[in-house]
């Protein structure tokens, strides 16, 4: 069934709540090592799709499948187990632990006592690869405080290196540089798609700064109102009629 | 650190090991020592929930008292040992807790508590009222249990050994736990129960694991306790007693599993002190415990960081 190099396929997706259409009929194929953005204004259904894939939500139609295998309705523990991490839009760590103890309850779901009844009295050595995973974003000198007093975009690189310790083959990263400042933002573009690169991974974005977009994407795909309207390589988006519309236009018409 | 640890817990343990040498201590003192412990030891499995978990039970006395009673049923027909005392109560707090835990674990925060408090009810309701187990008047005038034939646990000192014992084979248990991988997962779960299952934990088979561990241990204090009292009473069951264990480790300090021993100690100490005075203890004792909650947030184990301690909790 997997097409080759196909690392996530979303089959025409619907997800609604109540009488609200959240996604209608999406489709996408992401391919392995490309970096494939979804982009929409607010309210598109970009954090619905990402949320069906993850497994918070099972869709109400539609399937979702990672290296050719379903897992359509599965929960988010045993998505993230077959090799999908996430990172949520609001910070969303453990807060009142420090950086490191973070990263590491993080990096020890890998190791091999995780889910055994050894797990009770053994404690995973994770120590290197804990300041493997802080080094290239600069915490590495953060590790003992707590992850509270970081400042705002040192937790959004912390929430990065969370999803990384679970050693995923598929990155979600939810509007990843939301709340930084331009200059900012363009080092954790280029810092995310370096880590990327060196790691073999294959990024699913969303983003509504699209100059953020543009810069990194293999592919990119515009949701509005829920449904799909366009997918390309950036330029070809860029200059799409429907997508100028979507973004300018507003409203139903 | 943790090596810093075992050595203050081995020090604390063998000053209290001493403390039957005090000249002139009196066996009512031993006694007193031995509730304080005990009542200790329960604050401590409790903290497992809701120090490092996050999880508030309110049905503990459940597990306390079916354990007395699976000692006291034990002793009533005349098997006087120990182990059969304590296997007992392992396979009757056991399967209790199996059940709680699948159904408490299953909803969160308050309705958790809810749940652990109804479950408790319904079991101390079903000891107040069954004639079997002696109704209200529960299992009164046990004989002593044996460690082995020939050995009984007959004297203040022996009971305080034996608890003194339990208090620190379970506080190893703990300390063992909470320092393990799993107990790394359970500070996050009390972080960011969420964002633990985004990182491939099934939150909830750690919430039942640690319910499971920390019943066992209060079921096991409850089987030791009508070794000295000789009876089990539908009351240790109460649901006061649970609010009890919840306040001892509060006053004690959360997630230190250290402060809820000595916040168990200091409450059961601070009630019989009281109450030989007057018989309103119970305001004096609240109005104790109200300048510790508003004073001292962090317990009385909070001081340490005026000792220069620099973290209060573990975040192990």
């Amino acid at each position: 069934m997997a097409r080759d190099g196909v690392v996530l396929e979303v089959e025409a997706v619907s997800k609604s709540f109540g009488a609200l259409a959240a996604l209608t009929d999406v489709s996408l194929a992401v391919r392995e090592g490309e970096v494939f953005s979804v982009i929409g204004p607010n309210g598109a259904g970009k954090s619905t799709l990402f949320n069906v894939v993850s497994g918070l939500y099972a869709p109400s139609a539609g399937r979702v499948r990672l290296h050719g295998r379903e897992i359509t309705g599965l929960a988010p523990e045993a998505i993230n187990r077959l090799g999908v991490a996430k990172t949520f839009q609001i910070t969303n760590v453990f807060p009142e632990i420090s950086v490191g103890e973070n990263v590491r309850v993080a990096a020890q779901s890998r190791a091999r006592e995780s889910g055994r009844l050894a797990s009770l009295w053994r404690r995973s050595d994770v120590d290197a690869r804990v300041g493997e995973l802080l080094g290239p974003f600069g915490l590495a000198a953060k590790r003992d405080e707590l992850a509270e007093n970081l400042a705002h975009g040192e937790q959004r690189y912390l929430e990065i290196c969370l999803a990384l310790a679970t050693e995923p083959t598929l990155l979600l990263l939810d509007e990843p540089t939301a709340g930084m400042t331009p200059g900012e933002t363009k080092d954790a573009t280029r810092l995310i798609r370096e880590v990327a690169r060196r790691r073999g991974l294959t990024l699913l974005l969303i983003e509504h700064d699209m100059s953020v977009v543009m810069g990194i994407s293999d592919r990119v795909a515009v949701l509005h109102f829920g449904e799909k309207i366009a997918e390309g390589p950036p330029d070809a988006i860029r200059n799409d009629p429907k997508v100028i519309e979507a973004y300018l236009g507003g409203g139903e018409d | 650190m943790s090596r810093v640890v075992t050595w203050r817990a081995a020090l604390v343990f063998a000053v209290l090991a001493a403390l039957p040498g005090v000249p002139g201590i009196s066996q009512y003192s031993l006694l007193l020592a031995f509730d304080a412990l005990l009542f200790g030891a329960i604050a401590m499995s409790l903290d497992l929930l809701i120090g490092y978990t996050g999880l508030v039970s309110f049905g503990h006395a459940a597990f306390y008292g079916l354990g007395a009673y699976a000692t006291a049923i034990v002793l009533e027909r005349g098997v006087l040992s120990l182990w059969a005392c304590l296997g007992a109560a392992v396979l009757v707090v056991g399967a209790y807790a199996l059940v709680v835990s699948y159904f408490a674990t299953a909803r969160r925060g308050i309705y958790f508590a809810l749940l652990t408090l109804i479950f408790a009810e319904v079991v101390y309701t079903f000891f107040r009222y069954t004639q079997t187990f002696g109704g209200s008047d529960g299992i009164q005038g046990l004989p002593d249990a044996r460690l082995w034939p020939g050995a009984a646990i007959d004297t203040p000192l022996r009971k305080y050994y034996l608890v003194l014992t339990y208090l620190a084979l379970a506080y190893a248990v703990c300390r063992l736990v909470v320092t393990s991988h799993f107990g790394r997962v359970l500070v996050a779960i009390r972080e960011n129960e969420d964002r633990a299952r985004f990182l491939g934990y099934s939150v909830q088979r750690y919430k039942m694991a640690i319910c499971m561990i920390s019943a066992l241990l209060t079921g096991l204090a409850g089987a030791i306790y009508p070794m000295r009292s000789a009876f089990a009473t539908p009351d240790l069951m109460l649901w006061t007693e649970s609010g009890e264990f919840i306040i001892s480790v509060m006053i004690g300090g959360l997630g230190t599993l250290v402060g809820p021993v000595i916040g168990g100690a200091f409450f059961t100490i601070l009630r019989d002190k009281v109450s030989s005075y007057v018989d309103w203890y119970f305001i004096v004792i609240g109005v104790v415990l109200i300048v510790i909650v508003l004073f001292m947030p962090r317990g009385l184990l909070g001081f340490r960081r005026l000792l220069g301690f620099k973290q209060w909790r573990a975040t192990a």
